[in-house]
């Protein structure tokens, strides 16, 4: 009983005081605090003020993503009733035409890009009135089918007078080449179609605008620019410096005969495209056909194609500083009497700064003919080129000046022959990178029964505009 | 068989022309493939655990190489005269017509599309 009397006691006092405490508190809260506690509830007030908004906001994304949702699986609904369309009629397709599926090419990346040049040549010849001689389109079309197939194809337009024979204009139109190119591999790339041959550089490196004269070196008259057949090309890069040998490989139809016969005067050198038909006057020694047809002219009058091929070496010890020797060679038949025609080309190129240029090319050739026995038209000729800027001089006209000079000479190799040599002395006038104004002057002495064919000099200015 | 002349060189003609077809092919297969593998990697390290006898010269770059290769036959071309597309046309013409190594004529057109023009 006095436990429980202690007891309440305690109990009463601890609540007095718990009563008396909480006032003193209170009592003891400043303005400062106060205002401060206010301030803290109103920046409270502000933040869930923003989540609110957030959470709208939040809202509205969430309904225009849905929204989203459901056109895609309504796009994705209509694509998916399309495939199943498209394998219905492929299965379709497939029980009407059975057909081995093909495997598909590569993914098409093509570009179609056009290149080229254009002449514009003035001449003044000995023995002839002044005229402008020449308008010359040159563009080649370029079709990238993907990163290892390109087509590509030059073509010649030319205007030329009509005159003597008759008025007017008449128009040339020339397929310089037209090629597939297939890049094998990193080494090999196969060429078919109508091919520049690879005879020395000549061929591949004298577009107008690349030349630095208006007219080609004499001797490449001794040899095909261009030929119907495939070929294996290619480099093999020799350390890594730049240095590389180059090769090419070829079997094209070669020369022709313009008539039939090996006589030395037939030699067709831009001929032989197709087979044989049709009818024809021609005695059957002159040709062959293919099964049931008859003998013409129009096809091959040879039964051989012709094999050739050029390897080089390409070595430069700097930037702008390089020399390029190369040897190439064709031979076949040119006649359905077996006569063939060979031909060698050595070719050389130096450069001994971005001003300095010399290069040129020995040509020698063999012709089976049944009239003169086996002849061996020749030639060479080497040209040289030194730009002005080399000079650093503080003229920028003269600076955009190139002296040129060539020397060359071809013999046919008749009999009697002919044997005509030639000195150019020239400029080159760059205008930009790619519109050049040329001007040469050529003195020629050509002595034999042929000798009338060139004049005894020339003086010829070219405009040409690259691509 | 006694055949005629001209059909024997003919035939000697085709299988000389075959023949350097296929040691081409072959040749160029083995290049190839060997360029694929995966690099050398035991050479590789190799290599660079020895110590260079000498210090190995600076890889040619696209523009040293265009200026090597591509001035030798016609004038500069400056990269904005064509845009990316056409420069990979352009310089798949060019590796067939001048004969360019490959990895020489992809380092010119890397350099060539990055300042192309539109």
């Amino acid at each position: 009983m006095k436990n429980h009397s202690s007891i309440c006691s305690v109990v009463a006092a601890g609540c007095a005081l718990g009563l008396a405490l909480p006032r003193q508190a209170w009592a003891t809260v400043s303005d400062d605090d106060f205002n401060a506690l206010k301030k803290i509830v109103q920046q409270l007030g502000d933040k869930v003020q923003k989540l609110e908004q957030g959470h709208e906001q939040d809202q509205q994304v969430h309904q225009q993503d849905q929204q989203k949702i459901e056109q895609l699986q309504q796009q994705l609904g209509v694509t998916q009733q399309l495939a199943t369309n498209a394998v219905q009629k492929a299965e379709a397709a497939a029980q009407v035409q059975p057909v081995h599926p093909l495997p598909a090419g590569p993914a098409a990346t093509h570009n179609f890009t056009l290149a080229g040049d254009a002449e514009v040549v003035f001449g003044r010849v000995s023995g002839q009135h002044s005229a402008f001689a020449l308008a010359d389109f040159a563009p080649i079309f370029l079709y990238r089918a993907n990163d290892n197939i390109l087509f590509e194809a030059g073509f010649d337009f030319m205007l030329a007078n009509n005159a003597p024979a008759a008025s007017g204009t008449a128009y040339g139109f020339d397929l310089s080449f037209a090629t597939i190119d297939y890049l094998l591999n990193d080494y090999v790339t196969v060429v078919a179609g109508n091919m520049l041959l690879p005879l020395g550089t000549y061929s591949e490196r004298s577009a107008g605008w690349l030349n630095k004269f208006p007219d080609n070196p004499l001797p490449r008259g001794l040899l095909p620019g261009n030929g119907i057949g495939a070929q294996l090309r290619g480099a093999l890069p020799v350390g890594d410096r730049g240095q590389m040998v180059t090769y090419s490989i070829y079997g094209a139809n070669g020369p022709s005969s313009v008539d039939g016969t090996g006589n030395s005067g037939s030699l067709d050198l831009g001929g032989n495209v197709g087979v044989l038909s049709g009818a024809t006057s021609l005695p059957r020694q002159y040709g062959y056909g293919l099964p049931g047809t008859t003998f013409s002219t129009l096809g091959n009058l040879h039964s051989d194609p012709s094999g050739g091929g050029r390897v080089g070496w390409f070595y430069p010890w700097k930037p702008h500083y390089d020399l390029e020797l190369g040897v190439s060679g064709q031979t076949g038949e040119w006649n359905d009497l077996g006569n063939r025609w060979s031909a060698v080309v050595v070719d050389a190129t130096l450069h001994v700064s971005p001003y300095v240029e010399v290069k040129g090319e020995f040509i020698n050739t063999w012709v089976d003919t049944s009239d003169l026995g086996t002849i061996r038209p020749n030639g060479w000729w080497v040209q040289a080129g030194y730009k002005f800027s080399g000079l650093n001089l503080d003229l920028p006209l003269v600076n955009n000046v190139e002296l040129v000079g060539r020397y060359d000479q071809s013999n046919d190799a008749l009999a009697p022959s002919t044997k005509t040599d030639r000195y150019t002395a020239g400029f080159i006038y760059y205008f930009s990178n790619t519109l050049l104004f040329e001007g040469d002057y050529e003195w020629l002495n050509s002595r034999g029964p042929n000798a009338n064919l060139y004049p005894s000099n020339e003086l010829l200015f070219q405009l040409s505009y690259g691509f | 068989m006694n055949w005629p002349s001209s059909m024997k060189r003919r035939w000697r003609t085709g299988a000389g022309l075959a023949l350097i077809t296929a040691a081409v092919l072959a040749v160029s297969g083995a290049l190839a493939l060997s360029a694929d593998a995966p690099a050398d990697n035991q050479a590789e390290a190799k290599a660079a655990k020895k110590p260079a006898a000498k210090p190995s010269r600076k890889k040619l770059t696209g523009q040293e190489l265009y200026a090597i290769n591509c001035n030798r036959c016609h004038p500069e071309r400056y990269p904005t005269e064509w845009n990316p597309s056409q420069w990979k046309t352009l310089l798949l013409h060019m590796r067939v017509r001048a004969n360019l190594p490959a990895k020489q004529a992809k380092a010119i057109l890397r350099y060539l599309q990055e300042d192309a023009g539109n």
